[in-house]
């Protein structure tokens, strides 16, 4: 009975320490492998770093040299950082429009009970697989069956459809389709539940009283399920951006780093992971990795107000 | 009158539903296919392969699991050994660690209670390869390189699985158990590791699942960090796959070697799908 | 704030302090030697020779004993530079690496010995005991040696490169496959065209790619990729680039293809339509895969000839490494593979290699009866025995991997029709830039 009484006596003071405690281990790794790392990265955009063969160069301060050299105009007549940056941009649009598209078109079919669809289990089983592969072995894969001898090439010869091999890798509209295709295979369906949670979300009677008012199905879609969707639409397509500016794995192994064809899939982390290659360049990595974390803070900053909006 | 509606509104869903199915299985078909092919190639010689398309499996299915496991430049069973220690340790650790932090903001009160909160949903979505520059130039200073865990420890601090965590307990863990447990004298770590911890089973295994999912699959940092063929992991080695290598012209192990690399995926994708996909809608947002 | 910043500091450096706690030795002479034997390599061909050769037990793939030390191996693959790249970090570390993780021997090739042998990361072997280089060829042990000619390492092969062709087509476009008659017929780049165009008339392609030539340009140049700190383009690689334009014109090749793409080893099935390939003894020993496959292959269609320009490609040198805990087995195994008359003997007559002893491949170019049954029986040491004369090794820089490997990669895309000239050179410009921030790149 003592033993209880202190208990509540201290309660409120005592409990405060745990909670704190309970952080620690998140907090102190945070701040070693991610914050700290962070600033160095900083840090290092302002200053000559560099291999060259087994000598390093630098560190030594040279302001803001990097940046401009990020952003000079090249022999060839563009900015690099630019051409990438749209790269980037392109690469997702061609996979996420159809992701979209088709993510919502599925998730509509699968809610409907009009249409009542049966073995739903299996098709979100088998659409939702490929966001579990390796991105790398997937992308290798796509190399091995698009090459000119590939068995994609085999079979277009075979059926006659073609007389020459048709080099998939060496044209741009076909590698961007390749690495589009393969981002929509490995997202669409991941969007699909996501988006199906969503609606399935929304509360049954706004349909029914929409229904009774009259409203057909395109109506219904547009004056009910969309805007109560939007929350969540807004959220999976603002992440999908940010996943966007991450592309590497796929665009990387499929084309072996080089973003073939004329560094037209040549993407944001591929350049960055160009600058840590065998020149260690952390001076010109860093640069890189300022700007990249300015653009997703931006983005990170619509997803904070979707998930703290009450 | 009526019966011709009734009928006509019968055509239009079995129409509807026609479509609708086609699409389905076309979708399903496109997701299979490529993967049928990895499949079927990697039974198949390299003389096979080159002469032409094939649907169906041969019966090079050993040669090339051989070959492959015995493969001269790519140690796929280090690879896969190293993988495994990388995505099982991880995910333990995220899991674990992700719970502990989301219980302390969840059930406490202290101070800065609501701004620890706010800060980890802040930093969320802040990919990791924007630290990645300083983050290896400090493994190479200090010799870190090679080290798995490396790879490992960071996980601890990991906002996303933070957050559903927080999500699952909101939703499952009255305060009020907490409190009773406290009068039972029970001390802080016990009550999370023997009450609450078993709550959060479901809810861990999930995260458990993507956690080692991603490990297996993470490509661009252990590119960077893993130089030693002992230490690669298997999406390193599958990366080298693709370099110009003079000595890589057998297709039918490059096959069975991609195939080996998604199969311990695969398998746990076949067993456990049903609960993957149920934890792909409860970890985001809710409208 | 700052305070908890360096507390944690202090925690990550007790850290690394332990996780390499029982390294740092780094004595000049070790009372004992080491009982691990580190080799860096990028493939494993000299591996192969190695576990045969030298090795008293082969444990697996990556792992072999000699007496009682263990001699692991350290593979990473050689394109983008990856080889070279994790070797640099391993060396950078070697001072503060424990003695059984220090790298005791490593493997380069002639396109970036240079920067190794030049640097304090290798030793003079001549002071471990490798001293008897007569047997040799001189330009193996030129390559090996710094700046003030101390001798890095030695090379267990010379690679003379050849023109390797197809018995069975050389046929049908010359009326010939006889190498000497073969030779006279491609002497010269003048008739090496003469003869694409009539390859072309039958049906056939003279080079599986435009890039398959690269190396005879290449290995002929009056200067360096770098000069004076500037980048430099030869007019020897400017030749190689007029010289591929045209045969992706007038279709003397099928495609722009990699050297060593799938698209470019499916010519070497007895399908192909190829004529000409180029490449030393490893490159017939271990890139014509295809050629040699029992269902598909055309083992025995081919022979050598010594083609329209004398040159070699690649080479591999075995280096020692500063801090190595293993002299004396480092020095043994050099020794083994250039002076051991019986290993190099081994090496030509089994494994089909142009050794690194004269004495022993001259041995074999007199040999009537030695032939290599891949060539149709053809004595090909004979053949390389006569080109190993012109051998040169000259204007090389430590950025050669990387020039070569990125004019390749640039100009094939306009070779493939994607980019204009001024475009791919404008690429190839930009990825010196980033491969090597130190070149000056107009």
């Amino acid at each position: 009975m003592e033993k209880m009484k202190k208990l509540s006596k201290t309660k409120s003071i005592s409990y405060a320490k745990w909670g704190y405690i309970f952080i620690i281990p998140f907090f102190v790794v945070y701040l070693i492998f991610t914050l700290y790392p962070q600033l160095l990265t900083i840090y290092n955009s302002f200053f000559e770093y560099y291999r060259d063969g087994l000598n390093v160069i630098g560190p030594n301060f040279v302001g803001l040299r990097n940046y401009k050299e990020l952003f000079t105009i090249n022999n060839a007549g563009y900015v690099p950082i630019v051409k990438y940056s749209l790269n980037t941009l392109i690469l997702w649009i061609i996979g996420a429009v159809p992701q979209f598209l088709i993510a919502m078109l599925l998730a509509l079919f699968f809610t409907s009970t009009r249409l009542n669809i049966k073995g739903q289990q299996f098709f979100k089983t088998v659409i939702y697989m490929p966001n579990l592969i390796m991105a790398s072995a997937f992308s290798m894969l796509f190399f091995a069956l698009f090459s000119q001898v590939g068995p994609i090439n085999q079979l277009l010869q075979s059926w006659g459809a073609v007389n020459e091999p048709i080099n998939f890798l060496g044209m741009t509209i076909s590698v961007r389709g390749l690495i589009g295709l393969m981002n929509f295979l490995m997202w669409f369906g991941n969007t699909t539940i996501l988006l199906m949670a969503g609606i399935q979300g929304i509360d049954e009677s706004m349909f029914e009283s929409a229904r009774l008012d009259g409203s057909n199905s395109t109506q219904v879609f547009f004056n009910i399920t969309m805007p109560l969707l939007m929350p969540i639409f807004i959220y999976v397509f603002i992440t999908s951006m940010i996943g966007g500016i991450q592309m590497f794995d796929v665009p990387q192994v499929l084309t072996n780093g080089k973003g073939t064809p004329n560094l037209t899939s040549t993407t944001l982390i591929m350049y960055l992971n160009n600058f840590l290659g065998v020149s260690k360049n952390f001076g010109m990595a860093g640069a890189v990795s300022v700007l990249l974390f300015i653009i997703t803070a931006v983005l990170s900053a619509f997803v904070f107000k979707t998930i703290t909006r009450k | 009158m009526n019966s011709n509606a009734n009928r006509n509104a019968k055509i239009k869903l079995f129409i509807s539903r026609f479509v609708v199915y086609a699409i389905l299985i076309f979708l399903a078909f496109l997701c299979l296919f490529f993967f049928w092919l990895m499949f079927v190639n990697s039974t198949r010689s390299n003389a096979q392969l080159q002469s032409g398309f094939a649907l169906f499996p041969k019966e090079n299915f050993l040669k090339n699991f051989y070959n492959a496991w015995h493969d001269g430049t790519i140690d796929i069973p280090t690879g896969m050994k190293n993988s495994f220690i990388v995505a099982i340790c991880s995910a333990l650790l995220t899991t674990y660690f992700s719970a502990l932090t989301a219980y302390g903001t969840y059930v406490y009160n202290f101070r800065f209670k609501k701004a620890v909160h706010l800060f980890i949903l802040a930093i969320m979505m802040i990919p990791s390869q924007v630290s990645a520059v300083g983050f290896i130039q400090l493994a190479f200073k200090f010799h870190l390189t090679n080290k798995l865990w490396l790879l490992i420890v960071p996980s601890i601090a990991a906002p996303a699985v933070y957050f559903y965590m927080r999500q699952y307990l909101q939703a499952t863990l009255p305060l009020e158990m907490v409190e009773a447990a406290r009068i039972d004298g029970s001390n802080e770590f016990r009550i999370f590791n023997q009450i609450v911890l078993p709550i959060m089973k479901p809810a861990m295994a999930v995260q458990m699942i993507f956690s080692f999912v991603g490990s297996w699959n993470n490509y661009f940092m252990p590119s960077l960090l893993l130089n030693d063929a002992k230490k690669k992991t298997v999406p390193v080695m599958i990366g080298t796959l693709r370099s110009a290598d003079f000595t890589k012209f057998d297709m039918g192990k490059v096959y069975m070697l991609m195939l080996m690399a998604i199969l311990p995926v695969m398998v746990i994708y076949i067993i456990l799908s049903k609960s993957i996909i149920k934890g792909v809608t409860s970890g985001s947002v809710k409208g | 704030m700052k305070k908890l910043l360096s507390i944690l500091l202090a925690i990550l450096m007790v850290f690394t302090l332990a996780a390499c706690g029982n390294g740092g030795n780094g004595g000049e002479e070790p009372a004992e030697e080491g009982k691990v034997l580190n080799l860096w390599t990028w493939n494993d061909e000299f591996w192969g020779f190695l576990c045969d050769y030298y090795a008293d037990e082969v444990i697996d793939e990556f792992t072999a004993t000699k007496g009682d030390v263990t001699i692991k191996r350290t593979t990473y693959i050689s394109d983008n530079m990856a080889y070279q790249d994790a070797l640099d970090a391993a060396l950078l570390a070697q001072a503060d690496a424990p003695a059984d993780e220090k790298v005791d021997m490593f493997l380069a090739e002639a396109d970036y010995i240079i920067k190794y042998t030049n640097s304090d990361a290798t030793m003079d072997v001549t002071s471990i005991g490798v001293t008897d280089f007569s047997n040799t060829y001189k330009y193996t042990v030129e390559a090996a040696s710094d700046a003030n000619g101390v001798v890095k390492g030695v090379s267990f092969q010379c690679c003379p490169s050849a023109l390797i062709y197809r018995r069975s087509i050389a046929k049908e476009v010359l009326g010939t496959d006889d190498p000497a008659e073969v030779q006279a017929a491609l002497d010269s780049w003048e008739k090496f065209d003469e003869v694409a165009a009539i390859a072309k008339e039958k049906g056939y392609y003279m080079v599986p790619t435009p890039l398959e030539t690269y190396r005879t340009f290449s290995n002929n140049t009056t200067s360096g990729w770098v000069v004076d700190g500037k980048l430099n383009i030869d007019p020897a690689i400017q030749n190689w680039m007029d010289q591929a334009e045209k045969y992706m014109a007038e279709g003397y090749a099928p495609f722009a293809a990699g050297i060593w793409d799938a698209e470019k080893n499916d010519q070497m099935f007895a399908d192909g339509k190829t004529m000409c390939f180029f490449g030393p003894a490893w490159y017939f020993n271990f890139c014509m895969g295809n050629a040699q496959d029992p269902e598909r292959g055309c083992y025995g269609d081919w022979a050598i000839c010594q083609g329209p320009q004398a040159h070699f490609w690649g080479g591999t040198w075995m280096l020692a490494a500063t801090g190595t805990d293993n002299p004396t087995m480092v020095a043994d195994i050099m020794n083994t593979f250039i002076n051991d008359e019986e290993v190099c003997s081994k090496l030509v007559s089994e494994k089909a290699q142009f050794s690194n002893n004269q004495a022993v491949n001259n041995k074999f170019a007199a040999d009537e009866s030695y032939g290599n049954d891949f060539l149709g029986g053809q004595n090909d040491t004979a053949v390389f025995a006569e080109l190993a004369k012109y051998i040169k090794f000259q204007n090389v820089t430590p950025y050669d991997q990387g020039c070569n490997e990125g004019i390749q990669n640039a100009y094939r895309e306009f070779l493939n029709g994607t980019v204009t000239k001024e475009e791919a050179l404008a690429n190839f410009k930009d990825s010196i830039k980033t491969t090597y921030p130190g070149i000056t790149v107009e």
